[in-house]
């Protein structure tokens, strides 16, 4: 059975990320593309070969088993609930939502309809950290301290909406997710409490009244410690790097260490040193985004059983949420 | 010239094998005597013989040594102020090992004592005298990124027992004597650099601290958050994290995030890297020690300033222990200096 999925939104991540994947992926076909921008919806699904539609009535009208959700943030709930209404599976970006509560109600709607609804918590699919896990379970490295950084040169104005955290959570819910999942993955245990700390270091950041440097430290269910760094405010030039991963695990058993040092690129030293991109998205291989989208499309299918699920997101974006109200209490949180 | 004749009392600090030798081998430094007090008392006497020190088998007797100017204190940390209060009373310049003391009452006892003897008193805290930190100091300082707003660092050791062959470590693992484990052990000098490297002082500190790795009594490796007055941002993780076939033994770095660049310190020290079974760091170069003493040498014999004055080290001691109570109760503290 090949399975008609409909896209909406084709902005960043679409054009960046899954429109080489959804076009790797067999057994699946693009029916359909929507955009609230007539002209990235048309451009969208001609390279899809694909319907391109504005209205999302008449998109969800259409016969389609899963919709995949590629919009900001703020849309995630609204649009996945009406998917999942109109009889849809659904794919959504992280993070889950914008909130706890609209994710709880996202999940809830989906449980009801009786259908699947997956979030593209894509470190899970990406080589690098699925080695990383492996190792750590058959050297048996019991990490007990875990610090991950994911510092991003964010290339957008200040009016953008990844700068608004009314619509992306901030730094903190949007990159945040990425770290709280990981450390809840890698850690096989479940999150008691959150110190964290904000700060507005670019403009962009002050003139939105957001943070674009936070760090969180979690603590974790059997004394262990996480720590997530994430950034839109290291001031170096993008030729170093738009991304870059900092891991460092100290276990019972051995330590492991992943450096942006150990990023497989090519340095190039001409007049100025400069890393070549590997993927359009610097954080994330292109194959991992395939192998996600294959994943769920299997699932669906029920060939496979889900490695993340959408509770996983929730709890990733709750941990994120509790971190925020910790930073404006300056307080301990329980999570 | 003139030299400073120094003697080290105890060897319970593996740093008196350092500093001892340093102060041996240096133009204005003379080893005089040496004290047995303490843990590796059997290593103080062989010391002694190999540098042609005095061997005295008590620092009381040391203390009433005339030819003893100054004294290196590497004692357990529980009787640092009984030692440093002697050393003060007997007129003798003092270098003590951190921290300063088990807590902020003893450490007032030092520095009122040297205070009225006269008598010079520093700490070590080494990476503010390694060439990559005093770069980062200066490049701070000159204004190079900006004005700093993040600091990640790192002070992290390996497990205590492999610090050095042949000398008893014991008493790291008895609180009453150490004051705690691995973080009370090295994040003393991560919070030194902080403090130098901000020019300011935490106005508020959380953590989480705790025994993870190795079973031990104490605590084996502790991450702070730390929240300075004028707005700068700081994580330090510290302990005895580093597992045998780490490359680096001691690791000492910085990460350090300004408004207008971003400074990279990967190691303190110089290295150079040795593969066999293992990839072993080799540090080619390891002024600190060296920094320190000639530093406190200038201080003595020139009368000049102290780099590192006992209320420096009160300060650290107070940031210390303000982690170990927040991780104790999972709550943030503020800080008053």
């Amino acid at each position: 059975m090949e399975l008609k999925v409909g896209v909406i939104g084709c902005g960043n991540i679409f054009n960046l990320a899954h429109k080489k994947a959804l076009r790797g992926i067999e057994g699946i076909k693009v029916v359909a593309c929507m955009d609230i921008d007539a002209a990235r919806a048309k451009e969208g699904a001609k390279e899809l070969g694909a319907k391109a539609f504005t209205g999302l009535d008449e998109f969800l009208d259409l016969d389609l088993d899963v919709v995949e959700i590629l919009t900001p943030t703020y849309t995630h709930a609204e649009l996945a609930i009406a998917a999942l209404k109109a009889g849809k599976h659904v794919v959504v970006e992280k993070p889950i939502a914008l909130t706890v509560e609209e994710g709880e109600r996202m999940i809830k709607t989906a449980e009801k309809k009786d259908l699947h609804l997956f979030v593209g918590h894509v470190r899970r699919f990406d080589k690098r950290w699925i080695q990383m896990k492996e190792v750590i379970k058959k050297r048996n490295i019991l990490p007990m301290h875990i610090r991950k950084a994911e510092v991003q040169n964010l290339p957008f104005p200040k009016g953008y909406w990844y700068w608004d955290e009314k619509r992306s959570g901030g730094v903190a819910v949007d990159l945040g997710v990425h770290v709280t999942d990981f450390l809840r993955w890698f850690f096989e245990s479940e999150p008691v409490s959150v110190y964290a700390v904000g700060k507005a270091i670019k403009e962009e950041a002050r003139a939105n009244g957001t943070f674009d440097h936070f760090m969180m430290m979690i603590k974790f269910e059997g004394e262990k410690t996480g720590i997530a760094e994430v950034s839109w405010a290291y001031p170096y030039p993008s030729r170093y790097g738009v991304f870059y991963h900092h891991v460092d695990i100290i276990g019972k058993n051995g330590r492991i260490r992943y450096t942006p040092l150990d990023t497989p690129v090519v340095g190039v030293a001409k007049a100025n040193f400069e890393m070549p991109r590997f993927s359009p998205l610097l954080s994330t291989f292109p194959d991992a985004f395939e192998r996600e989208l294959r994943h769920f499309f299997n699932c669906i299918r029920g060939r496979e059983e889900p490695m993340v699920t959408a509770e996983d997101a929730l709890i990733a974006l709750k941990i994120a949420e509790k971190a925020k109200e910790s930073a404006r209490k300056g307080e301990v949180v329980e999570v | 010239m003139r030299k400073l004749n120094f003697g080290v009392i105890s060897y319970a600090h593996p740093h008196a094998l350092r500093f001892a030798s340093v102060i041996a081998g240096g133009k204005r430094t003379k080893l005089v005597a040496i004290s047995g007090d303490g843990s590796n008392s059997d290593v103080a006497r062989a010391e002694a013989r190999k540098y042609g020190a005095k061997f005295y088998r008590d620092y009381e007797a040391l203390l009433r040594d005339k030819n003893v100017e100054a004294v290196y204190i590497a004692i357990e940390t529980y009787r640092h102020k009984e030692v440093a209060v002697r050393a003060a009373e007997e007129g003798k310049h003092i270098l003590l090992e951190k921290p300063i003391a088990l807590n902020l009452r003893d450490a007032d006892e030092v520095i009122k004592a040297a205070k009225k003897a006269g008598v010079k008193l520093m700490l070590p805290f080494n990476p503010r005298f390694t060439e990559p930190l005093r770069k980062a100091k200066e490049m701070i300082d000159a204004g190079e990124i900006g004005a700093l707003e993040y600091i990640q660092t790192i002070s992290e050791n390996v497990k205590p027992p492999i610090f050095l062959q042949g000398l008893d470590m014991d008493w790291f693992l008895d609180v009453r004597k150490s004051g705690g484990g691995g973080f009370m052990d090295t994040a003393p000098h991560g919070v030194d650099s902080l403090l130098w490297l901000t020019g300011d002082v935490p106005r508020k500190v959380y953590a989480d601290i705790g025994s993870k790795i190795y079973g031990f009594p104490v605590d084996d490796i502790g991450t702070a958050v730390l929240e300075f007055r004028k707005g700068v941002l700081a994580v330090l993780t510290a302990g005895w994290g580093n597992p045998k076939g780490y490359s680096y033994g001691i690791e000492i770095k910085y990460y350090l995030v300004g408004r207008e660049g971003f400074l990279d310190v990967r190691t303190a020290y110089p290295d150079f890297t040795v593969y066999q079974d293992r990839a072993e760091k080799i540090y080619w170069d390891r002024p600190d020690v060296r920094g320190i003493v000639n530093s406190f040498t200038d201080t003595v014999l020139g009368n000049r300033e102290v780099p590192i004055t006992g209320e420096d080290a009160k300060k650290n001691l107070a940031v210390i222990l303000a982690a170990y109570e927040a991780s104790r109760r999972n709550i943030s503290i503020k800080l008053k200096f």
